[in-house]
Formats: structure tokens, C-alpha cells, sequence
């Protein structure tokens, strides 16, 4: 989950009111305090927020709820006359969408800030950039119109916090930020956008140029974003709005202009010159009932009070009786359905205000039938001594097959685990029962170990049982007496045992279990071998069982 | 009832004969100290203190005698070994061709003065020798074996110990001939105790025969460990946690772990390119099951894809429904529960494994247990669903807990819960929650409102435990598991 570092002074001054109050309301706009120092608090904030990307976004909710400035952030935007011309880029990324931000001011940490959330704003609603890509530049080192248009790979230009310039090719190839995202683009034609003058402001996703390196000193802002989604791109281009104007910079539009006459995605977003005027700050009107704001609150709010935990989310609403009326900012790129404002109204309400109230539960309790079947097995075999372990259905392949000299067959796989240990799903509980007992070596003998849980085949899972016993004259005998115990407690039934050969059984004292003519387990005495591969110094005899199978007589 | 030190037991059966033909006790012996150490295998403390104990009981009697005991004297020993004097003499005129004299004897005869003199004087008392014209002649010939001087002299020089008063009276006149004899016969008194069994000990020993248990044992010797079987730490917190909802109002369900993205996913209106469904996270399984058309109704996985283009704006792709996976929250179990039974009205839970692909660690596992619970009414809302939550930990012993909001992508408002553990002395985050989001339980056909909550089984058995590294939990070190005790 993304993180902001907010300073503490900062955040002081942003909101307008202490740091202890600011603390104590943190938790209450869903933010995690992960860390804190006496300079600063890192907070971890939900992907549905990502106008929470920096301290001026948190600041904003935050003075909402402590009642310092309630309703719609004011955003205007001007109309300016620059202009994007976007050709040939349909094929490999065809949106681009910006604005500008004019006379501000930043500092350094500012700068940090903003870089933090676009970093978010890539990983989140951007994809990993592969939907959506940002690009802040100093306006005032280039001059529109500017150009959205496709290049070779032999393309070169001064990528930022390079000296001298490279090709696009070199770029993939040579630099972190290429390697990594390469892959966006399968292509031969790659996206760059130029200005007036030739000069190569950005070569999307990838990189900007250092030519319009953003510094304290920038004062104008020039803000694309591309994109394979448009969703997307005016998302995020409206939490950057509404974040650059809390910053202080006065927000135009630009005007996105398609040359290229191919391609029916354009016709859906463009105005009947063929072009669009963005960025898009219309907020949306959601009609709620007050009635149903209280039956999912559990409260009895008037609308008035409604209307008030609205604003306090930086919503505008009214009421025409119990009908609330609620004007959304369009950087809550969250809120979907009227169930989102009610959400609203209750982090407007506070949460710390709501009172738990435990209400009349209709249905009654009661066991599940299979469940229960395993706890009568369970009991059965602590009643016999033994001890019960865990352990995980994701195991490794050594452990399942070759430590237990079984050669494999069938073997359902995971993709891409993290872990060797976590490769396959077992279709047996016996590999990691004796792995248990070669990690108790020096544990006083006997050990007599259980566990009960889902083996796994290609059409089922089912439940297990397992039994392993350990020391010196530990025997098939032995290990036939447990058995017997088990099932005739268990079932009342009586097994049968015929013999039978396998890998990981001692040859000549090993048995298929048999119950109303059902193979329905193994038990023997574990060979030598497999015992010298897990390190077990004493004897070891064992059976496992298809417990759901067994149940079902 | 009378018990005895394992001691005293050995030392009274070593008092009696027992004859096993006839069965029965025969004889009541005296018995000397040493005697009882040689019968019983005892050191001579442990019989001296085991005596004291039955004198003390009134089971034995102990005297102490005087006894005199004889040993040989050197001269005696070299008798043994040599002869008598008399027996060198006849074996000295048996050589001889004809009788000697006396005087002229004594010079042929290995037998110095006093020897000599004794030997003449013995011989003529046990009538081997008489003299004749002065001459020593001889009577009959001396035979070791007849002699029953030599016999006892032979026998003090064979026993370690003699004592007097073991020979009769005939060889006690023996005796006091051979002590005539200088530096023959050596005799000494020495103190003996001597113990027998009182009646009373008689008495017991006949009890003891006939297999009265009278031995003590040591009671606060340590005997062999032996450990209790006992269900797995875990199983124990999920058995509780079970007991607690039950004990709610709450039915248990079950499900499979292996399940389609579709009902771990898309039902629970995860759009298809949120990076929680991506192979970094999520468990893909390489295997394919039968197509998804042929279990779910299409007007279900039409009424899905609508819901996320219209909420998501993106294409729906029915492949990436059907793709397999490790299930990575026990909310597949209990939605698919709803949209098999669509209940007016339920309460309903499930304790199950989930996966997630992680890379393990101290606080994370790849593999953990996940409790998940709804109810489903007309007439719930998010302050019964705290209440629940309440009323929930309260049963496990917490006592304190705050609510606030969270996140998730299938419910609605969303909170997540704070307990504060005393011995910790702090928060602890636990589960999450929420109302059901409308476009969850449209398209499965629900029309009442569902609250859900859940989270993690092992943070609540680290808490209870006292541990610091969930994979303590699935160790399985038996030190642990046999030490951990069910009381915490």
C-alpha cells in the first residue's frame, strides 16, 4: 500500500490547526500511521484515494472533517490556447490529455511531493504505467503547439539527468526505467512528444528530457498524460489538478487535437472539430435517500446533518426534503454508486461517533456435519497420545517425491512462487509428517505425530488423516494397532489389510487399507532409505487414510 | 501394617532357610554381621543401620558375644606344611636300617633340640614309637591321614576364620593337646553380634512369604515422562474461535481451496487488471479445470461482466475468469455460499486456509488461516456489524477495541478493527469489514443486506501464545507442542 511522509510543520500549516488534533483525526479518514519521527508521520492510504498522494490532498480532507474548510475545493479552470497535435500514436498509445499550472511557487519539498505522487499515481491507477504515464515539465523552457507523434528507434534526444543524448533504442536498453517498461512498448514506432521548436519534452512511458526538468525555480507547469486508457488519463490528470491548485498555481486547459482521421476510439471523446479540451474537472450529481443513508448507518440523521457530512468530505450537497443532493469533485475518482456517498457521510458523521449496537440475529449456530466428522477423528487420536501438527498443502517437490523415492505423477504446480518451499500441492499428508519428525531428532522418543488436512488431485481435494510413529521398535504391528483403534472408534468397522508394495514403505511390510472392499489408505513401516534421506535414526511406521472418503461409509 | 526400607526387607529374608520341596520355612538362623553382608549383598553400613531399624521395630535380637577364635602360630604352620615333628621322626627311622639310640638319633633326625624332644614325646603318646634297650624302635607307621591332630591343625590353616566354638568336643580335645605345643595354636577373643529374629520377626517373615506387600518405595522419585497427546496449537485458537461463533448464532460452511478467479475475483467485483489478482500475489495454478460456462449460469457471468464494464470501463475477459487459483480470502466460501442459497436470512462463517504468493517472513506466510463471517438480513446495518464485532472479541477475552474506515474493493462502507491487548500493552490491528457493495449482490441474486467480516487466525494464536514469528506456528517443534499447555 502506497505511503506519504508528511511533515509535521507543514501539515500544521496546511490544515491550520495542531498536530496532536491533526494525529488523533489521521485514523479517521482511513489513513495507517506507519511511522513516525519528530519530524515527520508516514502514512500507508487505500489505492481508492489517490488524490491522498501528497500532504496538500491529505490536508484537504483533513480540513474537511475538522470543520476548517468544508464543501468543493474551488478549481477554476482557464481556457488557454496551447494546443497538443496527436498523430499515428492510435496504434501503440493513443491518449494524451494536460494541463498547464501557472505562477506558483514550490519548494523543495513540494517537488518531492509531487514526484511522490506521481510515482502512486503510476503504480495505481496508471498500471505500472502501461494504462496511464505522466509527465511534468517547466513550461517555460519549451513553446507550443506541441506534437504527440511517433519515432524510430534511432531517435535521439537528452533523456533527464543525462548529459548528452540518447537513442531510443540506447534508452531501452541501457537505462533502469527503460529496462523496466520496455515491454509497454511492442512496437516499432515509438511515442515522443515535441514542441514547436523540435525539442523533445517526454518519450512516454519511459522518461522525460532533461531539457524540462521541473526545479524550485519552475514557475509554469506543463502536465501530460498518456495513455492506453482514457479513464484513466482524466483521473489522474484531475488529482493532479486539484493538487497543483492547492499548491498555488492557477490551472488552463489545453487543447488535445487529433489529426490522424483513423480509428473509431477517437469518436467517442472528441468534440465535432475533433477535439478535446481537457483537463475535465466536471464534478457528478448523485441523488441519496435519507432513509437509506440511515438503514446502512444504523442512525437517525435529518438531511441538514447529512448535508453537513457531506461537505465535511469536500462534496457540495443540498436537501429538498429527504432527498439529499450530492455535487462530487472529480478527482473522487472512488465513488461509484449512491452506496459510496453513504460511505461519505459516514466518515462526515466520524466514525468514532458511531456507537456498536448488537442486533437480533434471526438464524442459529451449528456445526458443519464434515467438520464435525474431523473433530471426532481428531479427539480419537490425541485419546491415543498422539501429538497433532500443521502444516502447509503448499509444499516442495523434493519433499513430496523424491525424498520419499515416489516418482511423480500428475503434479499440480503454482506459477511463479516466490519460494521453493511453496511449489507444489500435496497429495499426501506422509512427506511432511516425516519431515516434522526429522526436525525432532533430539526430541525424546516416541514421537507420535497426526495431522489431519486436504490432500490434492486434479478433480478434488480431499480430506486426510496421518499418523507417523517414532522409535526404536516402532513396527507395522504397532502401526496396524493404531490403525484398527482409529477406525473402529472412529466408524465401528473393522479393516482389512492386503499387501502391497511402494517406494516409501519397507519392501514386504507395507499393506493397502482396505474398508467395504475400498482401498481407502496405506500402512507399513517406513524403508530405510527414505528414512536415511530425512536423517531419522529410529524406525518409523505410519498410515494415512482418505478420512472424507471413510466418512462417507 | 508395617513398612519396611527396601533395606530391612533384604536383610530379614536372609534370616530363614526355606525348603522348596516342603514349602516352608525350616529354620530360623543367628547370624553374624558378616554374614548378613555376604546374604544380603549389602556393605556393612547399610546392614549395621538396617539392624539398628530392626531392633529398633522389635523384629530382631541383637546380642553382642564374646567368641574366641584360633589361628595357627608359626610353628603350627610349618607343621601343616612340613609335618608334625613325630611324623618327620617315623618318616626319619622308617630310612633306618636298623634302631638307633636316642642320643645317636638326634644327630641323623632333621629336628632341632626342642623339636626333637617333642617329637619322641608325641610319638610315644600316640604310640608310634617305643623305646627298647634304649633304642627308639618303631610301632607302627605314622599316616597323615589318621591323624587327627593334624587334621584340625590343617583345618585352623585352611579357614580364614575359625571359631572355637565350631568344634565339637572331641576336636576341642585335639585342641588343647596342640596348644600344648608351643607357638602351635593361637587363640583370640573377638566381639561378635550376633542378631536373630525376634518372634515378632518371625512372624513377618512368614507374611512376607506368603506375599504380604510391605515394601516401601520412595515416593518422591521422579518417574518416566510421558507427554499427553494434544490437538495443534493452532487447531486449538481455530476450536475456540469456532466454540465463539456457534455459541453466537453462527452456522460453520466449508469450501474448496482451489477455486475460479471468477468466484475469488470478479464476483467480489475485483476488477481484472487490480494488481492484488497479479502472479506477484496471487497463487495461479498450472492446471486447468473444465470451462467455467459449465458450472456457472451465464446469466450469472453475464450479469458479472456487466457490473465491472459499467463500474470499471474495460473489457471483461471470461478467460481470466476461468483461470485457476489458491484461493486468497475464505470471502470465495461464503459468497459462493450466498449465491448458491441466496438466503432471506442467514449467519454464517467459515475457517479455512488462504494462499497468497508472498515471500514468508517473521510476519507474513504464503499459506495462513482466514476467518470470514457474514450475516445476511433486511434489517442490519454498519453499527450491528461493529456490535457483532464487539460482542465477538469481548468472548475471546478482548475487552477494548475501536472501529475505523478502511478499504476493500467488495464492500461498502468498510472498517477495520483495533483490539488493545493488555499484555502487549498495545493496539493490534485484526479484522476487516463491511457491507457487501449493491454490485456484488445483484448480479448472485441477494436482495438483503450482507455484513462481512474477517481476517488472520494467527495473529490471534501469536497473541494468546506470546509469539513473535508466525512460522513458529507451523514449526511444529515438539519441544513446544508437548511444553505449551492448554490453560493460557
Amino acid at each position: 500500500m502506497p505511503v506519504v511522509t508528511l511533515h509535521k510543520d507543514r501539515l500544521e500549516r496546511l490544515v491550520g490547526r495542531r498536530l496532536d488534533e491533526i494525529k488523533a483525526v489521521l485514523p479517521y479518514i482511513a489513513l495507517d500511521i506507519e511511522d513516525e519521527s519528530y519530524e515527520y508521520i508516514k502514512v500507508e492510504y487505500n489505492p481508492n484515494r489517490p488524490d491522498y498522494s501528497t500532504d496538500y490532498g491529505i490536508a484537504r480532507a483533513l480540513k474537511g472533517l475538522m470543520d476548517v474548510e468544508v464543501g468543493m475545493p474551488k478549481i477554476d479552470v482557464a481556457r488557454s490556447d496551447v494546443r497538443f497535435i496527436v498523430d499515428s500514436t492510435t496504434d501503440v498509445r493513443p491518449y494524451i490529455v494536460g494541463l498547464l499550472a501557472l505562477n506558483g511557487r514550490m519548494d523543495e519539498e513540494d517537488i518531492r511531493q509531487l514526484i511522490s505522487m506521481q510515482e502512486d499515481l503510476h503504480m495505481g491507477i496508471g498500471r505500472r504505467r502501461r494504462k496511464a504515464s505522466i509527465g511534468i515539465h517547466d513550461y517555460d523552457k519549451v513553446k507550443p503547439p506541441f506534437y504527440y507523434t511517433t519515432v524510430d528507434s534511432g531517435y535521439s534526444f537528452v533523456p533527464l539527468n543525462h548529459r548528452s543524448s540518447m537513442s531510443i533504442k540506447d534508452i531501452l536498453s541501457n537505462t533502469d526505467v527503460g529496462r523496466e517498461y520496455a515491454y509497454i512498448l511492442d512496437t516499432k514506432r515509438y511515442p515522443i512528444i515535441r514542441d514547436s521548436r523540435g525539442d523533445v519534452l517526454s518519450f512516454p512511458p519511459i522518461i522525460n528530457a532533461d531539457l524540462t526538468r521541473v526545479s524550485e525555480n519552475s514557475r509554469n507547469l506543463l502536465v501530460e498524460v498518456t495513455a492506453t486508457d482514457l479513464n484513466a488519463a482524466y483521473d489522474i490528470l484531475a488529482v493532479i489538478a486539484v493538487t497543483l491548485c492547492d499548491m498555488g498555481f492557477s490551472i488552463g486547459s489545453v487543447e488535445v487535437r487529433y489529426e490522424n482521421k483513423n480509428g473509431s476510439d477517437y469518436r467517442d471523446h472528441t468534440t465535432a472539430t475533433g477535439s478535446i479540451v481537457t483537463p475535465d474537472m466536471k464534478s457528478r450529481s448523485m441523488s441519496l435517500g435519507l432513509d437509506y443513508v440511515n438503514s446502512i448507518l444504523g442512525l437517525d440523521l435529518d438531511a441538514s446533518t447529512v448535508v453537513n457530512c457531506l461537505k465535511r468530505c469536500r462534496s457540495d450537497a443540498y436537501n429538498h426534503d429527504d432527498k439529499i443532493e450530492c455535487v462530487i469533485p472529480r478527482y473522487r475518482i472512488d465513488i461509484m454508486s449512491a452506496i459510496d456517498v453513504v460511505e461519505d457521510v459516514m466518515i462526515g458523521y466520524n466514525v468514532s461517533r458511531l456507537e456498536p449496537r448488537y442486533p437480533r440475529l434471526k438464524a442459529t449456530g451449528i456445526r458443519d456435519k464434515t467438520l464435525r466428522s474431523l473433530e471426532y477423528a481428531r479427539d480419537i487420536l490425541v485419546g491415543l497420545g498422539m501429538i497433532e501438527v500443521m502444516n502447509f498443502s503448499l509444499v516442495s517437490y523434493d519433499l513430496q517425491y523424491k525424498m520419499m523415492n515416489r516418482a511423480n505423477k500428475g503434479v499440480i504446480r503454482v506459477k511463479e512462487s516466490k519460494s521453493r518451499e511453496h511449489e507444489i500441492l500435496r497429495d499426501m499428508l506422509l512427506p511432511s509428517l516425516l519431515d516434522v519428525l526429522s526436525r525432532n531428532v533430539h526430541e525424546p522418543y516416541p514421537q507420535m505425530l497426526f495431522e489431519i488436512g486436504k490432500v490434492f488431485s486434479y478433480d478434488a481435494e480431499n480430506y486426510n488423516v496421518a499418523c507417523v510413529i517414532a522409535d526404536a521398535e516402532a513396527d507395522y504391528t504397532r502401526a496396524k494397532s493404531y490403525l484398527q483403534a482409529f477406525v473402529r472408534h472412529l466408524l465401528g468397522y473393522d479393516v482389512i489389510t492386503e499387501p502391497m508394495d511402494s517406494p516409501y514403505y519397507e519392501y514386504g511390510r507395507a499393506a493397502d487399507i482396505k474398508l467395504k472392499e475400498k482401498v481407502v489408505g496405506s500402512v507399513g513401516e517406513i524403508s530405510k532409505s527414505v528414512l536415511e534421506n530425512f536423517r531419522i535414526k529410529v524406525r518409523v511406521s505410519a498410515f494415512e487414510l482418505d478420512l472424507s472418503e471413510l466418512l462417507k461409509m | 501394617m508395617i513398612t519396611l526400607h527396601d533395606i530391612e526387607y533384604k536383610l530379614l529374608l536372609a534370616f530363614y532357610e526355606f525348603d522348596l520341596l516342603k514349602n516352608e520355612i525350616v529354620t530360623y538362623l543367628t547370624l553374624s554381621l558378616d554374614d548378613l553382608v555376604n546374604r544380603t549383598g549389602l556393605n556393612i553400613d547399610q546392614v549395621r543401620r538396617g539392624i539398628e531399624w530392626l531392633r529398633y521395630k522389635g523384629l530382631v535380637n541383637v546380642k553382642e558375644d564374646e567368641r574366641k577364635i584360633v589361628t595357627l602360630g608359626e610353628a603350627g604352620r610349618r607343621a601343616v606344611i612340613d609335618g608334625l615333628p613325630e611324623e618327620r621322626l617315623c618318616n626319619a627311622l622308617k630310612s633306618l636300617r636298623s634302631p638307633l639310640g636316642v642320643k645317636e638319633l638326634k644327630g641323623v633326625v632333621n629336628l632341632d633340640e626342642d623339636e626333637f624332644n617333642a617329637a619322641i614325646k608325641h610319638a610315644k603318646e600316640k604310640g608310634l614309637v617305643a623305646i627298647h634297650n634304649g633304642k627308639l624302635i618303631r610301632v607302627i607307621d605314622y599316616e597323615r591321614e589318621k591323624d587327627n591332630e593334624y587334621a584340625l591343625l590343617k583345618r585352623v590353616h585352611d579357614s580364614e576364620l575359625l571359631y572355637k566354638d565350631s568344634l565339637n568336643d572331641k576336636e576341642l580335645e585335639v585342641l588343647s593337646h596342640s596348644m600344648k605345643r608351643p607357638r602351635y595354636i593361637i587363640e583370640k577373643s573377638i566381639k561378635q553380634v550376633s542378631v536373630s529374629l525376634t518372634e515378632q520377626g518371625m512372624e513377618l517373615v512368614k507374611q512376607i512369604q506368603s506375599g504380604a506387600r510391605i515394601r516401601s518405595i520412595d515416593v518422591t522419585a521422579p518417574a518416566p515422562i510421558i507427554y499427553a497427546g494434544r490437538r495443534h496449537i493452532l487447531q486449538e485458537v481455530i476450536d475456540e474461535v469456532r466454540e465463539v461463533l456457534i455459541g453466537m448464532g453462527f452456522q460453520e460452511i466449508d469450501g474448496d481451496i482451489v477455486q475460479y478467479s471468477f468466484w475469488n475475483f470478479d464476483v467480489l467485483f475485483t476488477p481484472q487488471d487490480h494488481p492484488a489478482r497479479e502472479m506477484q500475489d496471487t497463487f495461479y495454478l498450472d492446471a486447468t479445470k473444465e470451462d467455467i460456462h459449465k458450472v456457472v449460469s451465464s446469466e450469472l457471468i453475464a450479469d458479472v461482466s456487466k457490473v465491472h464494464e459499467r463500474s470499471w470501463m474495460y473489457r471483461w475477459s471470461i478467460n481470466e475468469a476461468n483461470r485457476l487459483v489458491l484461493r486468497t480470502h475464505t470471502t470465495t466460501v461464503t459468497i459462493r455460499y450466498l449465491a448458491e442459497h441466496k438466503p432471506k436470512e442467514a449467519n454464517v462463517f467459515s475457517i479455512g486456509r488462504v494462499f497468497r504468493n508472498e515471500k514468508v517472513s517473521y510476519k507474513h506466510l504464503a499459506e495462513f488461516h482466514q476467518i470470514e463471517g457474514i450475516v445476511v438480513s433486511d434489517d442490519v446495518s454498519i453499527r450491528d456489524l461493529m456490535g457483532i464485532q464487539q460482542e465477538f472479541y469481548r468472548r475471546l477475552g478482548l475487552d477494548k477495541v475501536r472501529f475505523w474506515p478502511t478499504y476493500f474493493p467488495y464492500t461498502e462502507p468498510s472498517l477495520q478493527s483495533m483490539v488493545y491487548h493488555d499484555r502487549l500493552s498495545r493496539w493490534v490491528e485484526l479484522f476487516g469489514m463491511g457491507i457487501f457493495r449493491p454490485e456484488v449482490t445483484e448480479p448472485i441474486g441477494l436482495k438483503s443486506r450482507v455484513l462481512a467480516w474477517g481476517g488472520g487466525l494467527e495473529r490471534i494464536a501469536m497473541l494468546k501464545y506470546g509469539l513473535d514469528d508466525v512460522r513458529e506456528l507451523y514449526a511444529n517443534r515438539l519441544s513446544m507442542l508437548r511444553g505449551m499447555p492448554l490453560c493460557q
